[in-house]
């Protein structure tokens, strides 16, 4: 190990109530002009549902598929006001929603909480709350591949061309692969819908399950693609559909089980393996839900 | 009288300096089969690629004219280009696997076209593929299987059926029996020959193979150098070539 002066002593670290408040950055990291910048895509893409806006992405204190899309929409949307809660895979205290709350406290001095209703703005990777998004709030989603039809046209120009023509033909081809394939449609997450009956778009890696409840939500939902430099929104109220077959229509599928903790039977469920003998326990993946349940 | 399906006037599209091809006119009568004929970079494929809509050529006029209703087709709008495109013509490539998606089974190939002018039952695009898997003698049972585990000849026969199910108006065909081996190119041959015959296509179909013509061509052009130095009904042409180069180009076939 090379020896240096500064040094970060590993006890100055207070994980539960994250880094203290540091001055030295802007508001929320990004400088006011980045913000600006982000803040007009944004708009732009809550005018035209589902439309995927360029952005000029920053480099971000972390590494790009960790969630520096969203990480840069919550910082232009961030005000002194708001509280932030950060979710990973539906759960609060994983890694990558521990570091973000933290990388936000540190820059923004922000209240920050874990209870779904009391958090006016709510980043997450993977998973849409179980308690019900209300008007007013801001839900920002981290985006791998924001290009639905990537994996079945390469280029760029041309997938651009396919969405201002609306030519999704080829969406369905995937689909149809999965039924010739499985009998059903095996596409289990990231699964396409279609935004406000125009464009076709990724919902970000969310299982389908939590397809439904982008469709009419009161809350504003936004996209942000870092290392793709794309940001795109659902506004307040807007239809979005799964795109599916009239004779195999979308199953928004679950384990066919309840919660082991809080015995929820129609919530998402993490499969955990829980020895060596291969046994499995089903639990809630929203965290702050399960918890909210079993004390009461 | 009868309207020419497709009426080009004057056509000429050129890579930089070199011709690709030069005041090409031509119509085409609905259930017809053109054939285009000429040694390696006389302009043919430029000629098809301008036609289809894959190259966009420097001057000259191109209308379709498809149930009575009028298309220009260099002075469309791009949407509803890519539209007519869809819907109304079809292109075979010299090599399936340029009109082929390989990571896509056979079955969902023969549906693309489908599922892209509308289709959403996926009951019916099956049966219809199914059907015309049979119809290009494809084993119904091949119908989940990726094109790449095909033999050459299932794979142009795959490429047909996929072109031919939403029954296009003009179909564009680019040495179709080019890579194939000549017991396999009598197959695919004889296969276009009925899918003609039974359906009424109208047909352009480009080859060096002057037997494939033959087989196939109510009317023939020649092509050398970008410009088409002589046409005709096929027979004509080729019981009684008129110019140097076309008799040159009948002499030079072997009889085996």
């Amino acid at each position: 190990m090379r020896k240096t002066n500064n040094v970060i002593k590993i006890k100055d670290f207070k994980v539960d109530k994250g880094l203290p408040f540091d001055q030295e950055y802007n508001f929320a990291y990004l400088d006011e002009n980045t913000k600006k910048m982000i803040r007009r895509a944004i708009i732009k893409a809550l005018c035209i549902p589902g439309y995927q806006v360029p952005f000029a992405s920053r480099e971000m204190p972390m590494p790009y598929g960790w969630g520096t899309g969203g990480v840069q929409v919550t910082a232009s949307c961030l005000t002194k006001r708001d509280t932030l809660k950060i979710i990973d895979q539906g759960a609060d205290d994983t890694t990558n929603a521990v570091s973000i709350r933290n990388f936000f406290k540190k820059t923004s001095n922000i209240k920050t909480t874990e209870i779904t209703e009391k958090a006016t703005l709510i980043q997450t990777r993977h998973r849409i709350p179980e308690t019900p998004l209300k008007k007013k709030q801001i839900f920002v989603y981290q985006v791998p591949i924001p290009e639905p039809l990537a994996f079945l046209e390469p280029k760029v120009s041309e997938t651009i061309k396919m969405h201002s023509l609306s030519e999704y033909g080829a969406m369905h081809v995937k689909l149809y692969e999965d039924i010739s394939k499985n009998g059903h449609i095996e596409t289990a997450y990231a699964y396409p819908v279609k935004t406000n009956d125009r464009y076709i778009m990724d919902p970000s890696p969310i299982p389908k399950f939590d397809n439904p409840k982008m469709n009419n939500s009161p809350a504003i939902q936004l996209f942000g693609a870092g290392r793709e430099q794309r940001i795109y929104a659902i506004p307040p109220y807007t239809k979005v559909k799964s795109l599916d077959f009239e004779d195999y229509p979308f199953d928004p599928f679950k384990a066919e089980h309840a919660c082991d903790i809080c015995g929820s039977k129609n919530t998402y469920l993490d499969e955990i393996i829980v020895d060596d003998a291969g046994n499995k326990s089903f639990i809630c993946s929203d965290t702050d839900f399960c918890n909210k349940r079993k004390n009461k | 009288m009868i309207i020419p399906i497709l009426k080009v006037t004057n056509l000429s599209k050129s890579y930089d300096n070199i011709v690709g091809c030069k005041n090409i006119s031509m119509s085409l009568y609905p259930g017809e089969v053109l054939g285009i004929v000429g040694e390696s970079g006389s302009g043919k494929t430029t000629l098809i690629n301008c036609l289809s809509g894959n190259l966009e050529p420097d001057r000259g006029k191109i209308i379709f004219n498809i149930n009575n209703k009028e298309t220009d087709f260099l002075n469309i709008s791009e949407s509803e280009k890519r539209k007519f495109i869809r819907t109304d013509l079809a292109f075979v490539h010299q090599n399936p696997r340029d009109g082929l998606r390989l990571n896509v089974s056979a079955g969902g190939n023969i549906g693309e076209k489908l599922m892209s002018v509308g289709y959403r039952h996926y009951g019916n695009i099956r049966s219809l593929a199914t059907k015309w898997m049979n119809k290009v003698e494809i084993d119904k049972s091949r119908i989940d299987d990726l094109p790449i585990t095909f033999s050459g000849g299932m794979l142009q026969r795959l490429q047909i059926a996929k072109n031919l199910i939403t029954s296009p108006n003009v179909i564009f065909m680019d040495e179709p029996t080019g890579g194939l081996d000549v017991s396999v190119q009598a197959r695919v041959l004889d296969l276009i020959r009925s899918l003609v015959n039974e359906l009424n296509l109208t047909v352009i179909i480009v080859s060096h193979d002057l037997a494939v013509i033959r087989l196939l061509a109510d009317k023939m052009i020649v092509m050398k150098n970008g410009t088409v130095i002589e046409s005709g009904l096929s027979d004509q042409v080729l019981e009684d070539p008129q110019q140097e180069y076309t008799q040159l180009l009948v002499s030079s076939v072997l009889n085996v």
